[in-house]
């Protein structure tokens, strides 16, 4: 309970920071349009080619996109900030203040960042994905939104876990800010629905770095292709990854020493 | 009365890659590492009693922020016990760090863009101060340091001093029994650091609460403790009366008179700190203070003699070079 309020607070707090600099809304919408266009571009090169990339065809692909854009904005607007300012803190040795604070520390460092134009990313993905629902002529029932939202919701736990535990080896390696960038490269792969890949690919998308689990599985849910097979699985592993996430960061935590004054 | 902050031979040990210069070095370390010990707090004692104020000094590097740490809970003790309030820092329990503050002069906790009155709502939240209780401490901390104007304005556009201050009021919005303040006045101008030491003095009276201070400045340390604990390579050198601590290692005093004639040889008196027109000041051997004096008002025409003991600095200072040559 208190760990809601005070993730509200923070929020709060980042909406505000987030006012404060109107320019980065501008450059924001510019950004996710260029990066709307170019994936937009890219969908239609491919089906002048084919009607069907393994077994997704047009609309649906571009419901893939638009589950892309929604996670890929979630994750830069509530993820990425708060691992990147841990990592600054743990070389800094600036933790200190978040460790001495009557919360649960990695509730903490969690939800400390708000980057609220990010979000332009999840708006436009969301109409992508409406357009692409329309397309596709959807049936809403109860099962399948429940299943796309759960999926959703397990998909971005599981990229927030994996953030976490590599965050967290700058405890012991100091200097991890390049992963970053590996990331967002990895990421720029579930663009595509993972079945298309080869299998080494596909399985390290899947359990190295859970982009298919963000992307491709809310996909399925969207497009009638979501077993409860594969459903279990996300959340199975949704808690294994939570358990090794928060071991990691404990262990961190305790041998943290502070590049001392 | 029980003692609030109670360590007994506290040490913390670190294991730091050593390794000589150069890039064969360099590549050697990929390998095989070499570690050394480095003993940053050696096995020190202390009680504190509620309420105290006590100046912890020491030169850089002697271990003082390494005990704060270790007392506030981030670094675990290699050996040796700390309790404070009766638990034990290192597990860090909520309700623990809800009783204590930690301020460092040289960090900031403070959002950067925002007034720095949203950080303290935030505080507040961290903290689940009460609404009405939140906001009459704030105010009474508002008004004390006289912030009214700056609270609106974003941190990043605040001097230092007004930025610090800030801080020492987000620090202790939670009205924390025991404050750990580490440099609060790090690179503070003196009517700065005059204010900050007025108004922990004013919270250490209002609230009862405890402190242990670390400072540079010796202004800070002869205006707000009475006790002083000093430490040296991790090492307690003394415990006690900041009067005791002059006493007992002011090797000197200091003489100030008038004098017509200050081209007057005066090497037979003592050493000559200063000539300032006509104003002598002199470093005589506490012993000889008396004598010397005397010798001064028979020989020479001199006018407004003054004595005072050693300024603090340089009783610290040779605190450390007495106990230097003692372990040598």
């Amino acid at each position: 309970m208190q760990g809601f309020k005070l993730a509200f607070n923070y929020l709060r707090i980042g909406i505000m920071n987030e006012f404060q600099y109107r320019a980065n809304l501008y450059i924001q919408i510019l950004q996710t349009f260029i990066a709307l266009a170019t994936g937009l571009i890219g969908l239609n090169l491919v089906f002048n080619q084919v009607t069907e990339l393994g077994g997704w065809n047009k609309a649906e692909l571009l419901a893939v996109m638009g589950v892309f854009t929604v996670t890929g904005g979630f994750i830069r607007a509530a993820i990425q900030p708060n691992m990147e300012r841990l990592m600054d803190e743990i070389r800094e040795g600036t933790l200190d203040y978040a460790l001495t604070k009557p919360a649960d520390a990695q509730l903490l460092v969690s939800v400390r960042e708000f980057r609220l134009w990010q979000m332009v990313d999840v708006v436009t993905g969301v109409i992508v994905m409406i357009v692409a629902l329309s397309q596709l002529d959807w049936f809403v029932d109860f099962w399948s939104v429940l299943g796309f939202f759960s999926a959703l919701f397990l998909g971005a736990i599981m990229i927030y876990c994996f953030w976490l535990i590599i965050t967290s080896t700058a405890f012991w390696f100091v200097r991890v800010n390049e992963i970053a960038n590996l990331f967002e490269g990895l990421y720029a792969a579930g663009r595509w629905p993972v079945d298309i890949y080869p299998n080494w690919l596909r399985y390290g998308l899947t359990f190295l770095v859970p982009v298919a689990f963000a992307v491709t599985v809310p996909a399925q849910a969207l497009t009638g292709r979501l077993t409860l097979q594969t459903w279990f699985g996300a959340l199975a592993l949704t808690v294994t990854l939570f358990i090794v996430a928060r071991t990691v960061w404990k262990v961190g935590v305790k041998n943290y020493s502070g590049a001392s004054a | 009365m029980p003692s609030v902050i109670s360590i007994s031979k506290l040490a913390k040990h670190y294991q730091v890659p050593e390794r000589e210069a150069g890039l064969k070095a360099a590549a050697k370390g990929l390998f095989k590492r070499t570690y050394k010990t480095v003993k940053a707090v050696d096995g020190i004692s202390f009680e504190i009693q509620p309420g105290e104020v006590v100046g912890f000094l020491g030169p850089n590097g002697a271990g003082k922020t390494t005990t704060l740490k270790m007392l506030s809970g981030l670094l675990h003790p290699t050996s040796g016990g700390a309790s404070v309030l009766d638990y034990e820092p290192a597990k860090r329990p909520h309700d623990y760090l809800r009783q204590i503050t930690l301020v460092m002069g040289n960090r900031n906790q403070l959002s950067w863009d925002l007034p720095a009155l949203d950080s303290f709502d935030l505080q507040r939240a961290i903290y689940g101060i009460p609404t009405e209780d939140f906001k009459r401490t704030r105010d009474e901390f508002i008004e004390l340091l006289d912030l009214k104007e700056l609270v609106q304005k974003p941190v990043r556009n605040l001097s230092l001093g007004e930025r610090m201050k800030m801080e020492i009021v987000g620090a202790l919005l939670h009205k924390p029994k025991i404050l750990f303040l580490d440099e609060p006045t790090l690179g503070l101008d003196v009517t700065m650091q005059k204010r900050i030491r007025t108004f922990v003095a004013e919270y250490n009276k209002r609230y009862g609460a405890t402190v242990l201070l670390t400072s540079h400045y010796m202004a800070d340390v002869e205006a707000l403790c009475k006790r002083v604990i000093v430490i040296h390579h991790g090492q307690l050198l003394f415990d006690g009366d900041l009067a005791a601590l002059v006493e007992k290692f002011s090797a000197f005093k200091t003489v100030g008179f008038t004098l017509d004639n200050p081209a007057t040889d005066l090497s037979q008196y003592g050493d000559v700190v200063s000539i300032d027109g006509s104003r002598v000041t002199m470093r005589v051997p506490k012993e000889k203070a008396s004598a010397v004096t005397s010798r001064l008002l028979n020989d020479l025409a001199v006018d407004d003699l003054t004595v005072e003991a050693a300024p603090i600095e340089d009783v610290i200072e040779s605190v450390f070079s007495v106990k230097k040559e003692a372990m040598e």
